[in-house]
């Protein structure tokens, strides 16, 4: 449904994506995950017809890009990273302004507001003028906007960024509900969310994309360890010596506010028998929980694997 | 054609929202009615005087021109909203010519109604609507040209004032140039004057439709909206 092949975009002389090449097929549902400045957004602007690439070519939905623009446009729903509308417009007036300039006919057009309205829960707020709205309420009139036209392709550019907790779950809920329905491909720099929303990422970095595949299977690949935090009311040496001497325990590091980093073997959950160990001992235990794994150390993992490649 | 409506409209609806266009809007129109009152009041006022309105009308067009173009797609590049439009199954051409068309629309309207003025006259005494049609075709042609150059200054920036002041330092290039004619010798003079908007426009309130002049309004709207199309599509590959 989208093919990328040997994408590259220079602003001036500076590369702001190099030779990247990925295709989704219909129906996934995939992520881009990259720290700012990876290249995400130059990627998913070419994508979606708004500039030409330097070199390369894609296509969306059989369609190239710079060739056949328009109608591979007509095949994208987009919601840009900077969400733009026109504040003095209402919902529902801006929503049937974007409807015409998909050509949708009366009638298909109405159908879709009403399905667009409730899917983005923007019923209530569907007379509002858009001035008056918060950010995650634009953030579904946007999201509203790109689905409007029933797109095979949506393309979501940080759908979660500045918004809330509450509403960063929303978001995903509704990209949850629209999978299956329209191949989607985000964009996002939080590694958890591109877990929970996504089959499979694509790892950018530096402009390139230096890894992919389904997000457990990229996790396992680069976790060498399980590592949970450990906190006690009083740390010291000892501590991290009894707690090394428990079963599957890899190695025991001190942090500085008194937790340790504990790694245990793959696959093993020692948390039992650690909370048991710190309790015979008489410490009072404060605080054990997994680690989750970062952005970070994925990145240090894939660029130490290649580097031990070479 | 039908993209080009839809955003010709939603443009033309803007205005009506936008406390600046209201400004010019009521400035337009005050400042021809003052005219026109004042020309009224002298006596025997016919469409000899009126022609002066219609040549201050013409003044008037060319400083409202940058203020009513200025937003039209300065605003929606410094809102990031043009990204969005770009991206959207509708060509470049359909979207400068869809704000054009609502500048034009605003134009026409305002034309239109200053048609009252004609029409006043003439329950008092007689008019030569020959004269007064060639003016307003001349008016009309004026502003298609004043609104194309006003379209290409909200083109090549996201900022709206430098819009209006580009536009309007380009008109009154093209209206100096008349002023500048009269004082260089004969052989360039006749050039800067064929480029200057005031003598075509002045043909027109005389009274003749001369075709020449008619053309020469025409091409230069052409040129500069044809360049804002360019503006804009070039700006994809930055
Ligand atoms: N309009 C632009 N002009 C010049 N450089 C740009 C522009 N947009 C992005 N860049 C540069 O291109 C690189 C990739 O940016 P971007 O695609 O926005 O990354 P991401 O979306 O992953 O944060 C960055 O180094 C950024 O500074
Ligand atoms: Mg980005």
């Amino acid at each position: 449904m989208i093919e990328a092949a040997g994408l590259t975009k220079f602003y001036g002389t500076h590369p702001a994506i190099q030779d990247v090449s990925f295709r989704v097929s219909e129906g996934e549902v995939v992520a881009f995950l990259g720290p700012n400045g990876a290249g995400k957004s130059t990627t998913m602007r070419i994508l979606t017809g708004y500039m030409p690439a330097t070199e390369g070519t894609a296509r969306i939905a059989g369609f190239d890009v710079t060739e056949e623009s328009l109608e591979a446009r007509r095949h994208v729903g987009y919601m840009p990273e900077h969400i733009a509308l026109y504040p003095e417009m209402r919902v529902t007036e801006y929503l049937l302004y974007c409807g015409k300039l998909e050509a949708l006919e009366t009638k298909k057009l109405f159908e879709r507001l009403e399905y667009v309205l409730e899917a983005c829960s923007l019923q209530e707020r569907a007379d509002s003028i858009i001035a008056t709205l918060s950010l995650g309420y634009r953030q579904r009139v946007g999201l509203a906007q790109a689905l409007l036209h029933d797109p095979a392709v949506l393309i979501l550019d940080e759908p979660t960024i500045g918004l809330d907790p509450i509403q960063i779950v929303e978001v995903r809920g509704l990209v949850k509900k629209l999978a299956g329905k329209h191949t989607i491909l985000l964009s996002t720099h939080i590694l958890p969310e591109a877990q929970q929303s996504c089959e499979r990422v694509l790892i950018m970095n530096h402009g390139r994309i230096i890894a992919e595949g389904a997000p457990d299977k990229l996790t396992t690949q680069v976790r060498q360890a399980e590592s949970y935090r450990v906190r006690v009311a009083r740390p010291s040496s000892e501590v991290a010596d009894r707690l090394r001497q428990v079963p599957d325990v890899l190695n025991v590091q001190s942090g500085p506010d008194g937790a340790y980093g504990v790694d245990t073997r793959i696959g093993s959950d020692p948390r039992a028998e650690l909370s048991r160990t710190v309790v015979q001992m008489g410490w009072s235990l404060l605080e054990i929980s997994p680690l989750e794994l970062t952005l970070e150390d994925v990145f240090q993992a894939l660029t130490m694997r290649k580097e031990s490649a070479a | 054609m039908r993209a080009t409506l839809t955003i010709a409209l939603k443009e033309f609806r803007g205005y009506f929202i936008a406390p600046m266009a209201y400004v010019v809007v009521l400035f337009f129109l005050g400042v021809s009615g003052l005219i026109f009152v004042l020309t009224m009041a002298m006596p025997q006022a016919a469409t000899n005087h009126y022609r002066g309105v219609m040549q201050s009308m013409v003044f008037i067009t060319l400083m409202m021109a940058p203020v009513l173009t200025m937003s039209l797609l300065a605003l929606e590049r410094g809102r990031g909203t043009l990204e969005l439009l770009m991206t959207r199954p509708v060509s470049d051409w359909s979207i400068v010519l869809g704000k054009y068309l609502a500048a034009v629309m605003i134009y026409t309207g305002l034309l239109i109604v200053t048609l009252l003025y004609p029409l006043l006259m003439s329950v008092g005494g007689e008019v030569e609507w020959g004269t007064i049609l060639s003016g307003y075709v001349g008016m009309f042609c004026a502003g298609l040209a004043f609104m194309g150059i006003g379209l290409f200054g909200s083109a090549i920036t996201a900022d709206q004032i430098a819009a209006a002041l580009s536009a309007f330092f380009i008109l009154l290039f093209f209206w100096i140039m008349g002023f500048v004619a009269q004082s260089v010798p004969s052989g360039l003079g006749d050039v800067l004057n064929h480029l200057s908007f005031i003598e075509g426009y002045l043909e027109f309130a005389k009274g003749v439709i001369d075709l020449k002049n008619v053309v020469y309004f025409l091409s230069l709207a052409g040129f500069f909206v044809f360049l804002a199309e360019r503006v804009v599509e070039s700006r994809r590959s930055v």
